[in-house]
């Protein structure tokens, strides 16, 4: 699948099911449609296809309202792009399928991801990627008692030093943009020219030095993610 | 929010789970069968390690899974 890519976070090496189903009926009769010459397999993949649309259709309503410069046809357009896009993925990778699911709800992951990609690309079009922290003054508190000021003012100084110390250029312009800037991982994706899966990667990396730099350097990380 | 709970929320995004986890292919390999049974009420993560965690460190994983939960089960 292009969007997301080949590289892969091998810390859970791969993913057995303990128990895989047998293909149920209805999707047994999706993949010999599918599978079929003539009339059956153009009657099959035109279901397909009004199935898919259902789903970047259902995707789209969910984002509309972050989205409110777009029209009605443009939106129209996206979904109908995100169906004939995942039209050919689930086409391309119907060997795939194992029965692990159904095969409706095998099919929509890809039509909900397209829809999703492109609707996050359309949202940055024409935007500049923040690569640099646009400010670290935002998560100073203006609330905290003295000691907690300082304790939280000494972690932001040590994960400032942590990210320009312990990180690459690289590791460090993706964590940025990625966990700070909240651009999206498609989107800085595209602009880089790679993929989803090898900048969580990259992102995987760094969040792991950054994690043990700072526990190296005794701050109880835990406390700080876990506190109310 | 809160200063502090920007604080944390940004901290949680530099640093991600702590727990193994899967990648993003992975994930989406994966996201249809785990859909299916966390609405089935099955153990999602005895059955399929790594997945959970990737979710909460990965956004658009966990946008895409939301959406595929909210469509397989009609919420």
């Amino acid at each position: 699948m292009s969007a997301v890519g080949a590289a892969t976070v091998k810390v859970v090496e791969s993913v057995t099911p303990l128990a895989v189903p047998a293909a149920d009926l209805e999707s047994a009769q999706w993949l010999r449609g599918l599978r079929a010459q003539g009339e059956e397999h153009d009657a099959a993949v035109a279901r397909l296809h009004a199935l898919l649309l259902r789903a970047a259709h259902f995707e789209i309503a969910r984002r509309r309202q972050a989205l409110p410069h777009l029209r009605g046809n443009e939106l129209e357009d996206i979904a109908v792009e995100a169906a004939d896009d995942a039209l050919l993925s689930v086409l391309r990778r119907l060997d795939d399928f194992r029965g692990a699911s159904r095969f409706t709800t095998w099919a929509y992951k890809f039509a909900l991801l397209e829809a999703a990609v492109k609707l996050r690309k359309r949202a940055w079009q024409g935007r500049e990627i923040p690569l640099e922290p646009e400010s670290w003054d935002e998560y100073s508190s203006s609330v905290l008692g003295p000691a907690a000021a300082a304790e939280q003012g000494e972690l932001l100084t040590a994960v400032q030093r942590a990210i320009d110390d312990a990180l690459t250029p690289h590791q460090r312009t993706i964590l940025i943009a990625l966990a700070l800037n909240g651009v999206p991982i498609d989107v800085l994706a595209e602009r880089l020219n790679t993929n989803r899966g090898a900048l969580y990667k990259t992102l995987h990396d760094a969040r792991r030095k950054l994690r043990r730099h700072l526990l190296e350097r005794g701050f109880a990380l835990d406390d700080w993610l876990e506190a109310e | 929010m809160s200063d502090e709970s920007k604080m944390r929320q940004a901290l949680g995004r530099l640093l991600g789970p702590a727990e193994p986890e899967v990648g993003c292919d992975v994930c989406f390999d994966e996201l249809d069968h785990y859909v299916e049974l966390e609405v089935a009420g099955g153990d999602v993560d005895a059955e399929i390690p790594g997945l959970r965690a990737h979710l909460a460190g990965c956004p658009a994983c966990r946008e895409e899974h939301d959406s595929l939960l909210a469509l397989v089960s009609g919420r």
